[in-house]
């Protein structure tokens, strides 16, 4: 049986997304209350394979970013995943002259990092952290939903998101949210707005969808976040508008 | 990725560290730790992100390398950032368990959460409407990712506050909001359906005027603040606390 993630990211891969992966995993690392080295850690090597795949997996292109995060009981799991290039195995080689700062800091922050290829072009790296304290939170239930083992193709240019709807949503989503709304120039005013209708997508999350995973859709255009939120209970999608008509172009 | 070692220059390298580690050579340790200084700089950059004096880290991040330059073993052939990566990773990582870092860290969090709140107060009264992240991050000279960070510890803080007893600023906003309490505040939240305005009734005159002022007239939550004299972090709070009463009362309806 397929591992499930917890949460599941997918997100074209450019360095601002970056961020929003880093705060995705915060947002993990509080609500499994690791301790602020091992979210360092974590957070660390994670973006080095993130930057990896924005500078490197593409040929200078922008092409998918996919991000699972498992959470177990003691240890968490990352698994960064591009369809283009990758990191090709060939460069972890010690002897081979061209080696790159990243895969050595992953090395170094990870219990155990494994890169593999992946049929039909691209590349997988698998983080494993040793995070003895953390809390184990309950997996995406989706033995029963073939969708969640491989994920659709994003719709060019959005971000998107699987998430369990519980503590984890809570913490992950507002976050993730507020570092979309930062770059579509939201004033702080608005992020609050943003961050309380997290919160009620997810609070709300368990009586309204139909499965065992919400997803959320984000576009982003400046001042103008597009939400889809799904599945319904009642079929299809929540579609809404986050806008900010005020703020500056900065 | 940072290139660190170019072809060519391994053999350079492994000659210095044979006339450092063989011949005592000082000018081949020198020259060694100054073509090495960018690695050292780079991971302090890369670990401590957001939180340390960042020249406390790179003091520790070069005390590292200098480490990493007097074990590495050049006769086995691995290159010396292979070795000196995870050497000066792990002095930072030291560092930061032996000062206590990770106990640290929420307090800073937490301070930096107040500045970043007060400055955003400051900035939304000097300029009549509420700043940017952006904005934020220039004037505090912060990075973005921190500002962020910032604003959700805020906002988890106005989440654990809900249920503390209103501070005692509110009282113009409340007689403010009294004398409006007969005005017909007819509400429509764009989408909602019509159990609402059953349940609207249930909702204290103050919060549903905030209500009002918010998703009917589509004020700004710092614009809210001004007309009721109080501030942007009691509106979101106000406003908080009375979507949870409406889900709460649709719910149970």
């Amino acid at each position: 049986m397929a591992e499930i993630p917890n949460v599941r990211l997918s997100l074209p891969g450019s360095a601002e997304n970056v961020l929003v992966v880093r705060q995705a995993l915060t947002g993990v690392a509080a609500s499994v209350t690791l301790d602020a080295i091992e979210c360092n850690d974590v957070n660390t090597a994670v973006s080095e394979a993130c930057n990896n795949v924005v500078m490197h997996a593409y040929d200078g292109s922008e092409g998918p970013l996919e991000v699972d995060v498992f959470a177990r009981r003691g240890a968490i799991a990352v698994v960064v995943r591009d369809h283009g290039r990758g990191m090709r195995p060939r460069e972890l080689e010690p002897d081979e002259a061209h080696t790159g700062m990243g895969i050595p800091v992953i090395q170094a922050l990870t219990r155990r990092a494994e890169f593999t290829h992946l049929a039909g072009g691209g590349t997988e790296v698998r983080m494993e952290f040793d995070t003895p304290k953390a809390r184990s939170l309950d997996p995406i239930d989706g033995d029963d939903d073939p969708a969640v083992v491989r994920m659709q193709a994003p719709v060019e240019g959005t971000v998107e998101l699987q998430l369990a709807p519980n503590a984890i949503a809570r913490s992950v989503l507002p976050r993730v949210l507020s570092a979309l709304a930062a770059r579509a120039y939201f004033s702080t005013d608005r992020i609050a707005d943003v961050q309380l209708a997290a919160d009620e997508l997810t609070a709300g999350a368990h009586g309204s969808i139909s499965g065992a995973r919400l997803d959320v859709g984000v576009k982003v255009a400046p001042r103008n976040l597009q939400l889809r939120v799904g599945p319904l209970r009642t079929g299809g999608t929540l579609a809404m508008s986050l806008l900010d008509e005020r703020a500056d172009d900065r | 990725m940072l290139r660190l070692e170019a072809p060519g220059a391994i053999d350079h390298v492994q000659a210095l560290f044979r006339r450092w580690q063989d011949d005592g050579d000082r000018d081949a340790r020198e020259e060694l730790v100054r073509m090495h200084m960018p690695l050292a700089r780079g991971l302090a950059r890369r670990y401590g992100r957001s939180s340390e004096p960042f020249e406390d880290l790179l003091q520790v991040a070069s005390l590292g390398l200098l480490k990493a330059l007097d074990r590495y073993d050049a006769e086995r052939g691995h290159p010396f950032a292979s070795f000196a990566v995870p050497t000066i990773l792990g002095e930072m990582r030291r560092y930061f368990r032996d000062s206590g870092w990770a106990v640290h860290v929420p307090r800073g969090a937490q301070e930096r959460a107040l500045k970043v709140r007060d400055a955003r107060e400051r900035l939304a009264n000097r300029n009549g409407r509420a700043p940017t992240v952006n904005q934020l991050a220039e004037y505090l000279e912060l990075d973005i990712e921190a500002v962020i960070d910032a604003l959700q510890a805020v906002h988890a803080y106005d989440t654990l506050s809900l249920d503390a007893p209103r501070p005692s600023a509110d009282g113009d906003g409340e007689a403010y909001v009294d004398s409006l309490g007969g005005e017909d505040e007819r509400f429509e939240l764009v989408e909602l359906d019509a159990t609402l305005a059953a349940v609207l009734g249930e909702i204290p005159p103050r919060e549903r005027l905030i209500l009002h002022m918010r998703f009917v007239e589509d004020l700004t939550q710092t614009e809210i603040a001004q007309r009721l004299s109080i501030s942007q972090m009691q509106v979101s709070r106000l406003l908080r606390r009375s979507l949870e009463q409406l889900r709460t009362l649709t719910q149970a309806g």
